[in-house]
């Protein structure tokens, strides 16, 4: 009984960070059709930002609401930033150009701002973990459980809540959809298509970014930690239909339960269970769980 | 018998491989080991170029350079064989199945499905390679010198012959992948990134071409690991990490996609700038390479070769203007 609780709470904490991380790149894709590698990078970008973000907030004496909001807002604004600046110096010259050329333009932008943080930030691991421990802990089925990996299931939750109603209910919203379905009938109508794409990117790199603040307080924030992060949000954007908010939501369920149950029960397998999860599902449903209509070329 | 057209693609292989062997004496130990590594880099990135003309992007030839050269350093450890052909041999033989097995799964997938699924496989392999023993961890494991049947020379002499055998493997193998790619089933790859739905109604199976395409460039890479192991006489698990994968698709998109010979040049290029950047900027490694990729994405996405295509076509075009205007002025 301890064990399946253990599972469950460990599978919603793991979830939730899988649909941070990849929220804003099934976002990118669904608007864009362009799979950003450079996600990765937005996300360390994001961490490194908390870290400093945190540790300013902490030497001013402010609180803990005042710390994490001061990340997550430090976070999303440099998002925002690199985002604005790589989606008009780079990103927008190459729209219409072949998938595999964009692939590697997303993968030198990685590098690049990879090698940036490191050049600004030292290669030595930088810890902001006070807002973590000043949170506590809270006992959960007999298991004690830091309290800040509970409250992140609710502000993931928020997130998904928030980009689906501002996709769905709002006018940007409708606009982004009418731009994925037909970005040429969309400007026909008068829709700003260019402007559409550089907020879409935008937003999508300061959700990788505040993704990667609201990690922060829980790891060693160091160089090379976007690599797997674009390989495993990855994995759940695919297994939930790339391009969709809720498949992403499913995806992230699915694998988050998936390495959860073989953590406590097959700890020898743990590495593969997301790959597993991953071929297993595409085996099966090629472009996913939810994937969005494909029209066939002739 | 009719005249047959002078394959120049084969011409210059050979003449490359002929005066690397001619001037290997000559040059310094360093450069010879940078001209190893660079047709080793050379050989995997073909076949990433093979991919590329089905359009398909490969982040996962790592895995194929991991097996490749972990072939070469196992054989040696275990099973004491050195000989340099029997090692790239089995090499390529094992790099081949693997890409025969992953390449029945993998040839459904198009696009960036394709591409991140070559990345996932390769970075799984990184994750096995640096927790299992056999794999010597994150160290790797040294290899041997080699022998070359049954010869096994020794000192400079050594670094000398693993040198030429490398330069003709790559010879061997890439004119392979020429010949392949200019067969009629090859023709077929540039056809499916045309159009897949055409080359299914013309009667051929789109998915045994893409596969057939995928185990070309596994074994390429395969060879490419090996003679990597066989120069520098190491090999760990960042072989399959996907920056080896990066190295490759650098390559390709430095050199263009003209033809088997491109890569040799991006790959020389590569090595060169590593070994320099090590030194001027051991830290910005990355920056300048995105840097570098970014700017050719940008300004020149067709690659280097598309620079000595055009200046040929524009020294045609002066050539043929000028015959014009002779032809004129002769005309009474």
């Amino acid at each position: 009984m301890a064990t399946l609780s253990a599972i469950l709470v460990d599978a919603a904490v793991f979830s939730a960070w899988l649909f941070l991380v990849a929220v804003g790149l099934t976002l990118v894709f669904g608007v864009l059709r362009l799979l950003n590698i450079a996600h990765g990078a937005f996300y360390s970008v994001g961490a490194y930002v908390g870290v400093y973000a945190i540790g300013a907030s902490v030497s001013m004496g402010w609180g803990t609401a005042v710390q994490l909001a001061a990340a997550a807002v430090a976070a999303c604004a440099a998002g925002g930033l690199i985002g604005f600046l790589a989606e008009r110096c780079v990103l927008t010259r190459l729209y219409g150009h072949p998938e595999p050329l964009v692939l590697i333009a997303t993968y030198a932008l990685f590098l690049v701002l990879d090698d940036a943080t490191k050049l600004v930030s030292g290669a030595q691991s930088l810890y902001a973990s006070q807002p973590r421990d000043n949170l506590g802990q809270i006992a959960i089925g007999g298991l004690q459980y830091p309290v800040y990996d509970i409250a992140l299931i609710a502000v993931s939750l928020i997130v998904a809540i928030t980009v689906w109603y501002g996709l769905n209910r709002t006018r940007a919203g409708r606009c982004v959809t009418a731009v994925v379905f037909d970005s040429e009938i969309s400007a026909a109508m008068g829709i700003n298509v260019p402007r559409i794409k550089l907020a879409t990117f935008m937003v999508g790199a300061a959700l990788g970014a505040l993704a990667g603040a609201l990690t922060a307080p829980k790891i060693a924030v160091g160089p090379g930690m976007g690599v797997e992060v674009i390989v495993i949000a990855f994995a759940v954007v695919v297994v939930g239909g790339l391009g969709s908010i809720s498949g992403a939501l499913l995806g992230a369920v699915i694998i988050g339960l998936a390495r959860s149950v073989t953590v406590h029960l097959i700890p020898e397998v743990e590495v593969f269970s997301i790959y597993l999860v991953m071929a297993a599902v595409l085996a099966f449903r090629p472009f996913g769980l939810l994937p969005p209509a494909q029209v066939r070329r002739i | 018998m009719s005249r047959r057209r002078i394959d120049w693609t084969v011409v210059a292989l050979i003449a490359i491989a002929v005066v690397l062997t001619l001037t290997a004496s000559a040059v310094p130990n360093w450069i010879r080991y940078l001209g190893q590594q660079a047709v080793a880099t050379a050989l995997a990135s073909v076949g990433v170029m093979v991919l590329l003309r089905a359009g398909l992007l490969s982040f996962g030839q790592g895995l194929f350079y991991f097996i490749g050269g972990f072939a070469v350093a196992l054989l040696d450890r275990y099973a004491g064989m050195s000989d340099a052909f029997v090692v790239v041999l089995v090499s390529a033989a094992s790099a081949g199945v693997l890409a025969a097995i992953l390449g029945g799964f993998l040839a459904k997938y198009r696009g960036i499905f394709f591409s991140m699924l070559t990345l996932a496989v390769s970075m799984v392999m990184f994750g096995i390679a640096i927790k299992i023993r056999l794999f010597g961890g994150s160290d790797g494991l040294n290899v041997g010198l080699m022998s070359y049947v049954g010869y096994r020379p020794r000192g400079p002499d050594g670094q000398w012959f693993s040198f030429v055998f490398c330069v003709w493997t790559w010879t061997v193998f890439a004119m392979a992948t020429h010949f392949f790619l200019g067969s009629r089933f090859g023709r077929l790859i540039q056809a499916v990134a045309d159009n897949e739905v055409r080359v299914e109604f013309l009667g051929y199976s789109v998915r045994r071409v893409v596969w057939a395409a995928y185990v070309v460039a596994g074994i390429l890479a395969g060879v490419g690991g090996a003679m990597a192991a066989i120069s520098a006489r190491h090999v760990d698990a960042q072989f399959a990490y996907w920056t080896t994968a990066g190295d490759f698709i650098f390559v390709v998109l430095l050199s263009g996609q003209a033809s088997v010979v491109s890569p040799a040049v991006g790959a020389f290029a590569l090595e060169t700038l590593r070994s320099y950047a090590s030194a001027l900027f051991p830290d910005q490694w990355q920056l300048v390479f995105g840097g570098i990729m970014l700017a050719i994405v940008l300004f020149l996405p067709a690659g280097l070769d598309r620079l000595i295509v055009l200046a040929w076509r524009g020294t045609r075009n002066i050539r043929l203007r000028r015959g014009r205007l002779s032809t004129l002025e002769s005309r009474p």
